[in-house]
């Protein structure tokens, strides 16, 4: 199952568009040379370590000529520019090309190596660059390296004058470039050869993936991405220095990449500012700044293993949650109007296990009747049912935790189906209705079904969209049509698009009666959705299935006919015992059948429980 | 070549390979008990020699060179130990523990080349000989004190052989070195032992420190050229044996010295490099070593 959405549809668009806007105006609003000399510099090394990922990350090859190769291109540079007097843009263009032919020398002997030889062979094979560089004193300077390198220049707009700022953009330009190509092939099949080749070597081999190719394709693309930095250095700094083959750099770099977070492409980027910030700060201590920014470092890989990445995703993560939790609260004040007329029931806060839950319940001493909805979802999204089934049953439902107007709640504790279902009895409880029929969707279903498994008193059991499940993860291939859209249910942070996607595949496109639910989709705390899903592997399946199988309950699945998740073919082959024998689909329910034909639904519905009440009856006559 | 420069160059490389042998096993020692490259073994050759300068130099404590080499060495195995506490420790279960301990030694030779920058100055120093004077073998005059690092190197590596290979406590690093789970089943403390090796590996590179510091000029950053020929001893000679190192530095010390007369200061580097990376592809276990590694 392969979920790569576009980068326009994914949550990162807008903080890349909002960093991207507050870079292109720096120049025009402060005048300060040294800034944008930082700046320039962090770009630079960003494209170096992002590169680096790429190797290192995502191929898992420890390739530490990296650095070395930054300078290759220096030199190229140099060579191109100075020594050759051609195009200094000509010059930038060959560094690419040298740093990447180098790299696929350098490829050759680490083809059979792995692991932490093919540190020692690169930290080998960029000493072997550096002596050959210093030994060629007349072309490279030797030792004092090469200085004056030309400026670049562009319909006689010269780069080094106007306090740089054409370097400046040149820079950021080069940037953005860098990272679509590194974002494009980390997304492409190769950029999953990549992984596979790191993450199981003779798998990827023996689905035909040639290991000699990938790694010449990593080490000289990302080498000569590098390269590239490494000729505008040379322009932008105007000097080709030996100093840079050494560890100093060399750990400079390495610590933004492992800084950032490995295998993440925008990690090291990040990281390329922070360090490059960071160390300016420090820069007046003279020699106890490296003592400060090494100890740092130590720090945070000790503290923080995933580097400042995982940092971001623990902030994001915090905000979501509080975010989530505010609109609950907020909702639950001011929208309470709008939700009881939708659902013409009282809403009531009712106290359970897993946190404070809304419930709506018609009343009265009717049979009770429960409804229970799916992931990212509310209770309103009964409201036919509801209005329909109140003058026969005592109809309640409630927001799972998490959920709706409910409270966020702790996710290792109360995110799961057993908990849901812990949920659902002390909600019953509360509200004293004892031995109620019940319905679930999708989510909600295996609620259900956990709820009767676990001996709770229930007349009749009904489920839409949930497949029964034997064993997982194997069931889910088997009972689920993996569609891209199905990622989305155990996604954390879901962006605009994407919860646009989730709520129009389950229940349907934005409309006015839609509208609620798309917004209960956005008000979801995202762990509900990793936790839940992550924990369906220890949910006590054979259980279920054996509770199932004993027909102790009558049973009933009510499917759209055309639901986008299911294999409507397993529900056949696990020849449940159930309500009408076969599997009773409604004709273009989709994924929620109860909400798209509400009349059909209902009917049926009805008709079941009708026949339940009949069968349970003389079930309780048999036991007494 | 007469015969007295080619006695010249044997002896000169024979002096390098002494020195390198001493390095290479302590950088060997860690990286085949804990599976990881210890970049800041560089820089403790360069503490080594800097403690033992300001306990032995009259300039300083002046208390003897004796004195100041054993205090050295005593430190640099603390130091060692809680260098392994601090940097490699906390990585133990990681994946990426090889190439997180790459940056967290780098970093750690970083801070430790700043104290000794800020402490000591960035001005050579020189430790005094530990003998004086010249003596002539094989028709060539060298010093005395150069046959007294190559004799001290090898007495001090044999009896590292001695201990590792009975006593009680060597023993049980090559056990750890060679399967860790099973050692630990023997009721080897392993993280101690850990703790042991890279902290008699910094005990030996703070010899190999006061050695250099008495044959040549100490600074800050001497340990850094040591280190990437010790690099190369010890992939040439592969980890599978103690020995395995000991032989290949004298190779490599040798090598250097013809090398250097041969094709000149600046080339010899990158053929002993180009020869490492030609040895590696060719055979990843070293020359003398086998697929089973050990100590």
């Amino acid at each position: 199952m392969r979920y790569s959405p576009s980068f326009a549809r994914s949550s990162g668009l807008i903080p890349v568009l909002v960093v991207l806007a507050v870079l292109a105006l720096v120049p025009l609003l402060s005048s300060s040379m040294y800034l944008r000399h930082l700046l320039v510099l962090a770009f630079v090394f960003g494209i170096v370590a992002s590169s680096w990922d790429l190797s290192l990350g995502y191929g898992g090859l420890f390739n530490f000529a990296h650095v070395a190769l930054f300078t290759i291109g220096t030199y190229a540079f140099g060579l191109v520019g100075q020594t050759l007097g051609l195009s200094p843009w000509l010059g930038i263009a060959f560094a690419g090309v040298a740093a990447g032919l180098v790299a696929a020398l350098i490829t050759l002997p680490i083809l059979r190596l792995s692991g932490i030889y093919i540190i020692l062979v690169t930290i080998a094979a960029s000493q072997v660059l550096y002596q050959i560089i210093i030994s060629q004193s007349d072309i490279t300077g030797g030792t004092s390296g090469m200085v004056s390198l030309p400026a670049l220049e562009l319909f006689g707009y010269r780069f080094n004058r106007g306090g740089k700022v054409g370097y400046y953009y040149l820079a950021l330009l080069m940037l953005v470039a860098s990272t679509i190509i590194l974002y494009k092939i980390t997304r492409s099949r190769f950029g999953r050869a990549i992984v596979a080749m790191r993450d199981h070597k003779y798998y990827a081999i023996s689905r035909g993936m040639s290991e000699t190719r990938t790694r010449l394709f990593t080490l000289t693309v990302s080498a000569a991405l590098s390269g590239v930095a490494g000729g505008f250095y040379g322009s932008y700094m105007r000097v080709a220095s030996p100093d840079n083959f050494g560890l100093g750099l060399l750990g400079l770099l390495l610590s933004m990449l492992l800084l950032g977070g490995a295998g993440t492409i925008w990690g090291p980027i990040l990281a390329a500012f922070f360090v490059t910030m960071v160390s300016e700060v420090f820069a007046a201590y003279g020699a106890w700044r490296n003592i400060i920014m090494s100890l740092l470092l130590i720090v945070i890989l000790i503290f923080y293993p995933g580097g400042l990445w995982a940092l971001l995703q623990t902030l994001r993560e915090a905000l979501d949650v509080a975010r989530s939790q505010a609109t609950a609260r907020l909702r639950r004040r001011f929208g309470l109007g709008q939700r009881e007329a939708m659902t013409g029931a009282h809403e009531t806060m009712v106290a359970t296990r897993h946190g404070r839950i809304a419930v709506a319940d018609t009343g009265g001493d009717k049979p009770a009747l429960l409804l229970i909805h799916g992931n990212s979802s509310a209770k309103e999204v009964f409201a036919n049912q509801f209005k329909a089934l109140r003058d026969r049953y005592r109809v309640i439902s409630f927001d799972l935790p998490g959920h709706g107007v409910s409270d966020n709640a702790d996710p290792e504790k109360d995110y799961s189906v057993e908990a849901f279902a812990d949920v659902a009895e002390d909600v019953l409880k509360a509200l004293s209705a004892a031995n109620p029929f019940v319905f679930g969707w999708s989510l909600g279903g295996y609620i259900a079904i956990e709820l009767a498994a676990r001996d709770y008193p229930v007349r009749a059991l009904a489920v839409s969209g949930t497949p029964p499940l034997r064993v997982v993860p194997e069931d889910v291939g088997r009972a689920y049509d993996a569609t891209s859209h199905f990622v989305l249910a155990s996604k954390t942070f879901l962006s605009p698009a994407e919860s646009r996607d989730f709520a129009a595949s389950t229940t349907g496109p934005k409309t006015a009666e839609t509208i609620h639910l798309h917004r209960a989709v956005r008000r979801t705390d995202g762990r509900a959705r990793a936790y839940t899903l992550g924990k369906l592997q220890i949910v006590d399946w054979p259980r279920q299935m054996r509770f199932l199988r004993s027909a102790a309950v009558p049973f009933a699945i009510l499917n759209g006919s055309n639901d986008p998740f299911l294999n409507h073919q397993y529900f056949r082959d696990l020849k449940l015992e159930q309500w009408t024998g076969e599997p009773d689909d409604i004709q273009d329910g989709k994924h929620a059948p109860f909400l798209l034909k509400p009349a059909i639904f209902n009917e049926k519905l009805v008709a079941f429980l009708r026949a339940a009440e009949t069968t349970s009856r003389h079930g309780a006559d048999v036991v007494a | 070549m007469t015969l007295e420069t080619l006695n010249l160059i044997l002896l000169g490389g024979i002096v390098l390979g002494a020195l390198y042998a001493l390095m290479a096993t302590g950088l060997a020692l860690v990286w085949t008990t804990l599976g990881i490259f210890n970049f800041a073994h560089g820089t403790f050759i360069a503490l080594g020699a800097y403690i033992a300068w300001q306990i032995a130099s009259t300039e300083a404590s002046g208390a003897g060179l004796l004195a100041g080499a054993g205090i050295s060495i005593i430190g640099m195995f603390v130091i060692g130990m809680f260098v392994y506490y601090l940097l490699i420790k906390p990585f133990e279960r990681n994946p990426d523990i090889v190439v997180k301990s790459v940056i967290t030694t780098l970093a750690g030779a970083t801070i430790l080349e700043n104290v000794i920058n800020l402490v000591w100055g960035p001005r050579n120093k020189q430790l005094s000989p530990l003998l004086g004077g010249d003596m002539s073998l094989l028709g060539i005059t060298i010093s005395r004190n150069e046959m007294a690092v190559v004799a001290l190197a090898l007495v001090i590596l044999a009896a590292l052989g001695v201990f590792l290979q009975r006593a009680p406590l060597g023993r049980a690093m090559r056990a750890v070195a060679q399967n860790r789970e099973a050692a630990q089943l023997m009721g080897i403390d392993v993280e101690r032992l850990y703790a042991i090796a890279f902290g008699l590996s910094a005990a030996l590179a703070a010899l190999a420190g006061i050695l250099i510091g008495s044959i040549r000029f100490m600074n800050p950053s001497m340990g850094s050229d040591p280190l990437m020929k010790a690099l190369i001893v010890v992939i040439f000679g592969g980890i599978a044996r103690f020995t395995g190192p000991i032989y290949a530095a004298f190779i490599v010390g040798l090598l250097e010295a013809v090398m250097t007369y041969l094709v000149g200061l600046y080339w010899s580097p990158t053929v002993l490099f180009a020869i490492m990376i030609v040895v590696l592809v060719a055979k990843p276990e070293g020359l003398f070593g086998r697929y089973r590694k050990s100590v």
